[in-house]
């Protein structure tokens, strides 16, 4: 029984499918915080929950069942049968850009409740006129 | 030469600016102009001497790695954003004895690395490569517009980064997906590629990066936050914002859509969306009493214009799109570093500034600068929007002439209002004058509106060659895949 | 219970926008499940063997993608100095801290140099084996944010760290420089590299020397991060 299940969820399509519902679920809890909150650390949680539901669904999306991570160890002694290493790279880059941005929002959000003690996005009208 | 220093030397000031701290007090502000004049001087050099496109290889040959592209459209932008940067810091030079940023380090490695990514963004024939440029120019800018720390200059910068990390993840889904649907990241097995796709991806992608480069380009609908960081950050450094960082987007994103989607359907939305964005621009700015608010304003209309000019795909409206485009670099940058002088002198952001202002140079370049954006002929404006309106005629897309027409005719009776308002007789303060560099940085950019107005042939040449280029597609990609 | 009343209507609406825009994408993407074809990352893959490099993320990191690093790595270094100059300004948030636990400070000055040892090789490594630059950089950066915890009165030297990040951030593009007038390519390999040293610490040309780099780099700028974000500075 449960070989039967395990067998089944080895599948190629069916371990993309997981992963296509799982990082979009993920997607959608950031989307909806990100339209319903109006809390600056708040809308920043989300956008980092979108962000990382991004990473997620292209991590595992160009991820191949069968193939190794692409790097040499005891048992690979040449390139051949190995994931693709250009998502991984790209991945990398990404979460540091992420990590500096988000980090960078922090510092104006901390800086901003100092001046005017506000801390919500509706609350922010230093220029209506 | 090579293209690479445009980037390189930027970042490397960057990295290298306790070393000049050394210097003294001004050892960073000078180097910083020393650093944007040699790249000026190069950019000439490299236009004078190119007789093909160059592509610079970094590390291995295109198809797989980075290439950074120079070609005769390129070229142009890389000039403009050289010598608009190099402007601006001048100007700055004298801005900084009565008004100068704290920790001004900071502040010149910003605007070497917005002038670096910007370029970037241009040269660059890999997606993701425009991805990271894209994040390095948002970075400097979310922090130069927060950089007075002032409520509201703190806002505009939350309201920027906010926009822009949205961007950003709608950015890299759009690369995600392409990558995982092509297998590259090169620009031109892409545009090869994606016609092969499935209609739902190339539905899904082109949404995601309409959404991605529609919140930096200041589209309509995606641009309801942009008036608000004009307003908060300085005037000195929205004339970079305006002239320099949101030019190199536009491009980017017109690039992308010529190489990926030139699909007419897709194109006439650009066209229809540009021309209600630029309506609505005008209409709302018309209402406006801030001035640095109401340029914003007068900006979004300018880039809903481009929008028309570059989705219309043919050479002739491209050209009339990079007249534009030029003119309007200018002129903005005129209009907002005249700005950052007379708001340090008179205190108040208000369009009755201009009631008590006394100051002719001043007056006059501003205003040769808004006729110019109106389209007055003998001025650099009305080279593109003739062309422009010329192709639109000859198109028989009458609905689009008359949108135009009615959008132009609401943007003149603010501009004329501005102008009353200079003229009027009230009791004014004591004169203002600038200094000599100050003035010769003005004066600089409106000779060259004057010029490019008197005599648009001089560069007229170079400029249909430029749209001749940044349409050819196959071009592009035979440079670009042919290398190796 | 009354649905109206204990839930709003942004909620109510977003929840239906998002959910919306959620499902249509999912649907795309069921519909199209991305098979697998020959992409770019398995041509980088075959030419690696020449590189001398273990990990094959290292060489794509560092060398055939090695522009998007530089770019990254000036990415941090702008957001760390906007926080730096954000942050500095105003009072120092040290008025009611509390003396940490003897045994927490005791465990983090014996743990400090393992961590840092650790970053190091993790570092130094990451051409060989799993880790890299960022990595031994973020490494790094936690061993600072553990003494940071532990003391209240521990703080980074600003002249230490900052001749650190522009050493590394000079260095970096120097070599960048060095390999467009060696090779005639930025970032181009210079250094000798093939396959036969494989295994050994320096093989792989600039390789390692550059994320060795990165990793001074990272490490010394996430410090900052820290430091600043816990406002407190050199000279108290």
């Amino acid at each position: 029984m449960i070989e039967g299940i395990l067998e089944y969820l080895n599948q190629t399509e069916v371990i993309k499918t997981i992963v296509i519902l799982g990082s979009m679920g993920l997607f959608f809890v950031g989307l909806f915080g990100l339209l319903s909150q109006r809390h600056i650390i708040k809308v920043f949680i989300s956008i980092g929950i979108m962000e990382i539901a991004v990473f997620i669904l292209f991590i595992g999306l160009s991820f191949q069942k069968g193939l190794t991570a692409p790097m040499l160890g005891d048992a690979h002694t040449s390139f051949v049968q190995m994931n693709d290493p250009i998502p991984h790279a790209m991945i990398l880059t990404a979460i540091v850009i992420g990590m500096a941005v988000l980090a960078l929002g922090i510092s104006f959000a901390i800086e901003y409740y100092k001046l005017t003690g506000k801390n919500r996005l509706d609350q922010m009208n230093e220029m209506k006129h | 030469m090579s293209s690479i220093y445009f980037i390189a030397l930027p970042l490397l000031f960057g990295f290298a600016t306790p070393i000049f701290a050394k210097f003294g007090k001004n050892g960073i502000a000078y180097s910083s102009v020393l650093l944007q004049a040699s790249l000026f001087l190069l950019s000439i050099q490299l236009f004078v001497t190119m007789d093909k496109s160059i592509i610079e290889v970094i590390a291995i040959a295109p198809p797989l790695g980075i290439a950074l592209i120079l070609d005769n459209v390129s070229i142009f932008f890389v000039m403009l954003f050289t010598f608009l940067v190099l402007m601006g810091s001048l100007y700055y030079l004298k801005l900084r004895e009565k008004n100068p940023y704290q920790n001004e380090a900071k502040f010149f490695i910003l605007i070497n690395m917005l002038l670096a990514s910007a370029i970037g963004l241009v040269l660059s024939s890999d997606i993701f490569n425009i991805y990271v440029f894209f994040e390095i120019a948002g970075i400097s800018a979310y922090i130069l517009s927060a950089y007075r720390k002032t409520p509201k200059a703190l806002e505009a910068g939350l309201k920027y980064l906010i926009t822009g990390a949205i961007a950003s993840i709608f950015l890299v889904f759009a690369i995600a997906l392409i990558y995982l649907h092509l297998g590259t990241l090169n620009l031109a097995l892409i545009s090869q590629g994606f016609t092969a796709l499935e209609s739902d991806i190339k539905l899904l992608i082109s949404l995601f990066l309409l959404i991605g480069f529609g919140l930096k380009v200041e589209i309509f609908p995606l641009n309801f936050w942009v008036t608000d960081i004009y307003e908060g950050s300085d005037a000195f450094t929205d004339a970079f914002f305006s002239a320099v960082v949101v030019k190199a987007y536009l491009f980017v994103f017109f690039h992308i859509v010529y190489l990926f989607l030139p699909h007419k359907e897709f194109t006439l939305f650009l066209l229809y969306l540009g021309a209600v964005s630029m309506l609505i621009a005008e209409i709302v700015a018309l209402r406006q009493t801030n001035l640095k608010r109401l340029f914003a304003y007068s900006s979004l209309g300018q880039v809903g214009l481009l929008f028309v000019a570059f989705s219309m795909q043919e050479a002739v409206s491209i050209t009339a799109g990079l007249y534009i485009l030029l003119a309007h670099s200018l002129a903005k940058m005129v209009i907002f570093l005249s700005l950052a002088s007379l708001f340090e002198k008179y205190k108040k952001e208000d369009i009755s500034l201009f009631k008590e202002m006394n100051s002719p140079f001043l007056r006059n370049i501003i205003i040769i600068s808004m006729l110019s954006l109106l389209g007055i002929p003998l001025l650099a404006g009305f080279v593109g929007k003739f062309l422009l309106l010329k192709s639109i005629a000859f198109s028989g897309l009458f609905v689009l002439l008359g949108l135009l027409v009615l959008a132009s005719l609401i943007e003149s009776v603010y501009y004329f209002k501005i102008i009353g308002f200079m003229f009027s007789k009230e009791e004014r303060g004591e004169k203002f004058s600038l200094s000599t560099l100050q003035r010769a940085v003005l004066l600089t950019l409106t000779l060259g509106i004057i010029l490019i107005g008197i005599a648009p042939f001089l560069i007229s040449d170079f400029i249909a060659t430029a749209s001749s280029v940044m349409i050819d597609v196959r071009s592009y990609q035979n440079l670009l895949l042919g290398a190796n | 219970m009354n649905i109206k009343r204990d839930i709003s209507t942004t909620t109510l609406s977003s929840f239906t926008l998002s959910a919306f825009f959620v499902l249509t994408v999912l649907s795309i993407l069921l519909q199209n499940i991305p098979q697998k074809l020959f992409s770019a990352g398995d041509s980088l893959l075959k030419l690696n063997s020449d590189q001398g490099v273990a990990n094959a993320v290292t060489t794509v990191v560092v060398y055939f993608r090695g522009f998007d690093t530089l770019g990254e790595i000036a990415v941090l270094f702008i957001a760390s100095f906007g926080i730096g100059l954000m942050l500095t300004s105003q009072t120092h948030g040290d008025k009611n801290k509390v003396k940490s636990n003897f045994m927490l400070q005791l465990g983090a000055r014996l743990l400090f140099p393992i961590i840092i040892l650790f970053g190091v090789y993790v570092m130094t490594f990451g051409h060989l084996s799993v880790g890299g630059g960022f990595q031994g950089g973020v490494i790094i950066a936690s061993a600072v944010l553990l003494m940071f915890v532990s003391s209240n009165h521990f703080h980074l030297s600003h002249r230490v760290v900052e001749v650190l990040e522009t050493f590394a951030g000079i260095s970096y593009v120097m070599i960048g420089l060095i390999g467009l007038i060696v090779v005639d390519s930025f970032l181009g390999n210079f250094l000798p590299h093939n396959i036969s040293q494989l295994g050994l610490l320096l093989s792989g040309g600039i390789v390692p020397i550059i994320y060795i780099i990165i990793g001074i780099k990272v490490g010394s700028e996430m410090s900052l991060i820290v430091q600043n974000m816990l406002q407190r500075s050199d000279n108290d």
